[in-house]
Formats: C-alpha cells, structure tokens, sequence
C-alpha cells in the first residue's frame, strides 16, 4: 500500500485491466442483485439479462437488423457533420490563431456559444430548417464546431514563436510561416480539437435525433421509451457509448500514428 | 573530420564585395511605469572582410539585440532601432535579408521533420525555390550533411539527436542557403563544455571552406578568444563598444597558445575594460 498515494508510480497493464474488469463485474453484479431481489421494480430498472435480450431482438429480429440501420444512420448523420466541422471549422480556427485582426471580429461570435445551451438552439433550428435532415446536421455541426473552433485557434497561438521567427528568417512570407511553420507544429493539437469535436457530437446524436427522425439510434431510444420497452433503451444508449469509445480510440490510435513526433518531445 | 568542399567554394562569397554597417545605433525599451531604458547607445561597427567577428558582452547587454537587427528579426511592439541605421552593402535594412541567415541558441529545427527536411527547409519556401533547381539543392543538402557529419542521420528526428547533433542540424540549415553573412545568437550556450569544443572546431573548418562574414555573440571569453578574428567588446546597460581588437593567430587555435601569457594578458584586459565599463552588472563567462 505505501504505492497507493502515489500520481506518478504506473501501474502493470495485467494489474490495471484486472482492475477495471473488476470494477465493470462489481456494477454489474450490484445491477443483477438489485434486478433479482425485486427492490426496484422492472419497470424502473431492467435486468442486465433483459438488456441484453433486447439487444439480441433489436440485432436481429425478423430477417432484419434495427440496431444496425439506426447506426448506420446516426454514423452517416455524424460522418456528414463531422466532414463539415473539419472542412470549415479547422480553417477558421486556423484564420483566428494566426491573424489577430480576424479573431477580434469573431471571437466575440464563437466563444460565447462555448457555454451557451446548444440544445435551446434546437426549436430554433427546426423554424428555420425544418425537420428534416439538414437541421440534424445543422445541429451535430453547431454543437461540436463551437467547441473546435476556440480549441483549433489555441493550438494555433500555443506554438512557439520560435518557429515564426526562424521561418522568416530563412525568407518566408508571413503566410508561409503560418503554412510551413505554424501549422505542421499545431497539427496534433488540432487532431486533438477534433477528438473532442466526434465526442461531442455523439453525446448530441440522441437530441439531434429527436425531432421526427425515422431512422437512428436516438429514434431508436424515443421509440422504445414510447411504449415504454426500457430494457432496449438501455440498450440504444449502450450501443452509443461503446460507439462513441470505439470512435475516439479509433481517432487517438490514427493521431498517434499521424504525428508519432509529438510524443518524442 | 574532414570537411566536403561546398561545390561553389571557389566562386565564394567574397567575390562580391562585403559591407555591414551598423550606424549610431540607440535603443530603447518602454519601462512598465512608464519612461523608457536605453539598452544599446549610439554603438557604430563596420564589418568588411569576411572573417569570424565575435560580439562579446555580459549577458543581457544588448548585444543579441544589435545581432537580430542585422538578420532583420525585430521584437514585436518596439521600434527596433529606436535610432541610428543598418546598412548592408550600402542598402538600408528593414527586414530579414537573403544574404544574411541567422543560427539561434535554441536551435528552431521542426520535431515534425528529419534531419534532411529540416536543411532542406528554406528549399520549400518560395524565395530559394525559385533561386535554386531542385537536383541542385538536394546535393547540396547532401554535400553540408556530410560537411557537419550528420550523413548517416538524415532520417532521424530531432527528439533523436543529442544537444550538439540538434545544432549540427541548425547550422547546415543556415549553410546550405550559401550566406554571405552569417549571423550566429550565442549558437553553443547551451551545450556541455566538450560539445561547445567539438562545435567550435567544426565552425573553424566550415568557415574554412566557406569564408563568409560570421558576426557571433557570446558572453563567453574564452569562445570569443578562440575563434575570433576580431573581437568586439561591449558594455552592458546600455551597450557601448568598449573595445574592439584583431587575434591574427591562426586557428585552430592550440592549448598552448590559449594558456600563454599574451592571451592570458588579453583575457584580463577584456575583464578589465568590462568592469570599467559597467562595474557589477551582467555575467562573464571564462572557461579556460
């Protein structure tokens, strides 16, 4: 025990996961305990076994898969709102970084919405846009881009003039200091901007999915808590969580390999 | 180590004949409680021959100051000069100019890019783009890496490198532009002693090969006793000349002739006119 206060002592990978298996098997066990002794009633607190049942019915039921058409639709959902964060977050946050001038017409535009309801927004969005598609995307595209932006442009300033300085004095203009010198530094840290952008928006996907969707796993969700099937809404909402993990880790293991420099550091 | 002949030795930089004037240079700071101090104070120099001209004062007096003036890198927010001018070859001098390149003490190469990207640098730019043909300056890349002994390490990154390789990486990058000016920020402060040694010998044979005027700042006696053709001494707060002499002895210059009295003699002289100058204040350093 004289190692358990102790923030830099690592632990071995055997010992961790053991650990975190563990601590899963506890609240699991805790859940079924719960579940079978009858203290809260069925209809609050779904069995894990039930759950799982669910699961097994919405991953194939009839000659079809609803689990997988919903998540085909939500990742489509989030793919598409995902590019046109990229696509136009990323070079926004880029102009605010390098250009002071371009941040003091916009920042006082974006940061505000960092902590603002982006939820309240949806009425909103829905008088304008409808209740189609556009307004989900328009949604997933608001929530995470407010937070990528503002992160990008840090990346940006967080790089040492150092790299400015010496660029220019090799004879670069003042853009290609910024396109040779700045932004290859700030790469992983845009890449990280990024990470939390897809996190985001799957924390948003459900409420994006609110409004008249016919398809996704948000739909999903609402539908079952209609007829009040709360064994498959745990399900959607796990589903969604492991999609959301399996999305960064994917993203964290592509940064890794992108810019294997930055560790090196 | 033997060092590659650059392919244009011949066609060196002093052809075309050299001229770096500082003229009654002043400058000033804004102090926080409004006021200003005076750093540097009317410092004139001329540089015409392409040798080593060492700029030796006590840290913070200004002199790295005066250097980033010549390699046209001004501090953001101060008018820099506040007075007086630089002139290269007669011209003045607002911002960077292509004929001076500038080797900082902590060293600007990119964790991102090999040892070979990082001396190919300037290459991507469009300014040496232009000037240079591709399979031209690929050998000449090569060429320099063989010249600071960093052939075998072309693939490696920064993080890779030990301190002295990082600065091997640094200097190749101002070389293989072919500079006629060469203008170098206290380049070795922060190496250990027998690195800064083996950094000096190297800088020796490739301004053999290479004669351009190098204007190098130290604060290290020693260093300036080394490898100087000319040695310019300045006081600190603010910055004056307060002297300025030639060492004709050859380099490299030998243990002996390091440690005899005609050396020892200069050495205390420069100690001296320093703490005539400005008693008490900034560091030396002396590492005989």
């Amino acid at each position: 025990m004289s190692e358990f206060w102790n923030p830099y002592a690592a632990l071995a990978g055997r010992q961790r996961r053991l650990l975190g298996v563990a601590a899963v098997a506890a609240v699991l066990l805790l859940w079924s305990l719960l579940a079978v002794s009858g203290l809260v009633s069925a209809t609050k607190l779904p069995a894990p076994w039930d759950v799982l049942a669910a699961l097994a019915y919405l991953g194939w039921h009839e000659g079809q898969s609803m689990l997988l058409t919903a998540t085909l639709w939500s990742v489509g959902r989030l793919l598409v709102a995902g590019a046109l964060v990229i696509a136009i977050g990323i070079p926004v946050g880029i102009a605010m970084g390098a250009a002071p001038r371009v941040n003091a017409v916009l920042s006082p535009l974006v940061d505000p919405f960092r902590s603002a309801p982006v939820v309240a927004l949806l009425p909103i969005l829905v008088m304008w846009l409808g209740i189609g598609e556009t307004m989900k995307i328009a949604f997933l595209f608001i929530g995470a881009v407010v937070y990528l932006i503002p992160m990008v442009r840090d990346a940006i300033q967080a790089v040492p003039q150092s790299y400015w300085i010496g660029a220019r004095d090799l004879g670069a203009t003042p853009w290609e200091c910024v396109q040779r010198a700045v932004i290859p530094m700030a790469m992983p840290r845009i890449a990280d901007a990024v990470i939390v952008g897809f996190s985001v928006m799957w924390t948003y996907i459900t409420v994006a999915e609110y409004v008249n969707a016919r398809q996704g796993l948000g739909q999903l969700i609402q539908n079952a808590r209609r007829f009040s099937a709360w064994d498959q809404v745990f399900a959607g909402i796990m589903v969604i969580i492991a999609l959301a993990l399996a999305t960064y880790q994917f993203m964290v293991w592509l940064k890794r390999r992108l810019y294997p420099w930055e560790t090196e550091q | 180590m033997s060092v590659a002949q650059p392919q244009a030795a011949t066609a060196a930089p002093v052809a075309k004949p050299l001229s770096v004037v500082l003229e009654d240079i002043v400058q000033e700071y804004p102090l926080p409680g409004g006021g200003c101090t005076r750093v540097i104070d009317c410092v004139s120099l001329r540089f015409d021959q392409p040798g080593i001209n060492m700029l030796l004062g006590p840290s913070g007096c200004g002199k790295s100051t005066m250097l980033h003036m010549l390699g046209g890198v001004r501090p953001l927010g101060v008018v820099s000069p506040t007075g007086g001018r630089v002139l290269i070859d007669g011209v003045e001098c607002q911002g960077p100019h292509d004929d001076a390149v500038m080797v900082f003490q902590r060293y600007a190469n990119r964790p991102d890019l090999t040892v070979f990207d990082n001396v190919a640098f300037p290459f991507r730019l469009r300014l040496w783009r232009e000037r240079v043909a591709e399979a031209e300056w690929r050998q000449r890349v090569e060429d320099i890496l063989k010249a600071v002994g960093l052939s075998d390490k072309r693939g490696l990154r920064p993080a890779q490198l030990s301190g002295g390789q990082n600065q091997r990486v640094a200097l190749a990058r101002a070389l293989v532009l072919r500079p006629r000016i060469l203008l170098m920020d206290e380049p070795f402060g922060a190496l250990d002693a027998q690195t800064r040694d083996e950094m000096q010998r190297l800088l020796i044979e490739l301004h053999r090969s290479w004669p351009c005027l190098v204007v190098f700042v130290t604060h290290d006696v020693t260093e300036a006793l080394v490898l100087g053709d000319r040695v310019i001494v300045l006081s600190t707060q603010p910055a004056r000349v307060a002297d300025d002499f030639q060492i004709s002895e050859p380099r490299p210059r030998s243990a002996s002739w390091q440690r005899a009295r005609e050396t020892l003699a200069l050495e205390e002289r420069i100690l001296d006119q320093l703490h005539q100058a400005s008693p008490g204040k900034g560091q030396l350093r002396v590492t005989i």
